[in-house]
């Protein structure tokens, strides 16, 4: 599942364009942002605060066994390397 | 007695402009999702570095000797362009690095807190509930993880 700071229709229309059937979650306020500790200060491109990009696999213990945090934000966890993360699961 | 020293194209300026704009057509290529993506940015920066060598080059020769590497004005404008490529290049290096460096964020073996956030149609959803079942799931067998994926915004 998906957090952005994007309010619930932005993210609406984004997964109605790219198919995305998966939960979409909204943090207005970077509320949860701020509790994982992953908020970028005016990083948006009019200045606001946004989520940095970051990964995390949690078990149902909510337990985290897998983190990706990027250096670029033009660079991100691919498909298969968190497909392969949740297959190393047990 | 005509002009016999004869006139040649000045490559190095070339060269220089299309690594510069090679430098910047770096960015294009994450939209492809390479497999070794995690070298772009530095392949970017390389570009662009080994573009500011050819260019100076270039320039040299226009400059001094003009005779044999025409153009001085024609270089300059090349030269100038080349070299707002190189910037934005690199200014999109640091730009995309300047990330916060979140070391308050929850690691492999802690527990990642709970929260509760509205969801596309406005539905209030919490970590917890997304390791219910299902509900199109008539086995009942719950998800045995949950990807949490964070990211910039959608504009």
């Amino acid at each position: 599942m998906a957090i952005s700071v994007d309010p619930p229709q932005v993210s609406r229309d984004l997964c109605r364009k790219a198919g995305y059937t998966f939960t979409f979650l909204s943090d207005p306020n970077a509320e949860v942002i701020r509790r994982y500790d992953l908020l970028h200060v005016g990083g948006g491109s009019d200045g606001h605060d946004i989520a940095r990009p970051a990964e995390f696999l949690v078990d149902s213990a909510r337990v985290v066994r897998w983190v990706n945090f990027t250096e670029d934000v033009r660079v991100r966890a691919r498909g298969d390397e968190m497909l392969a993360a949740a297959k190393g699961l047990r | 007695m005509p002009d016999m020293i004869e006139s040649r194209r000045n490559w190095a300026l070339w060269l220089g402009f299309l690594l510069a704009l090679g430098a910047l057509l770096c960015n294009a290529a994450f939209f492809l999702n390479p497999p070794a993506q995690r070298a772009i940015p530095w392949l970017s920066v390389l570009l662009a570095g080994v573009a500011l060598i050819f260019l100076v080059r270039g320039l040299q020769r226009a400059f001094g000797q003009p005779k044999v590497y025409r153009g001085k004005f024609l270089s300059s404008i090349l030269a100038l362009v080349s070299l707002l490529l190189v910037g934005v290049a690199i200014f999109s290096f640091f730009q995309a690095r300047a990330i916060p460096a979140s070391a308050g964020a929850p690691k492999v073996g802690q527990k990642a807190p709970d929260f509760m956030l509205a969801d596309t149609s406005g539905q209030p959803v919490s970590l917890a509930q997304l390791f219910a079942p299902a509900s199109g799931d008539s086995q009942g067998v719950p998800p045995k993880a949950v990807l949490l994926v964070f990211y910039r915004g959608y504009w």
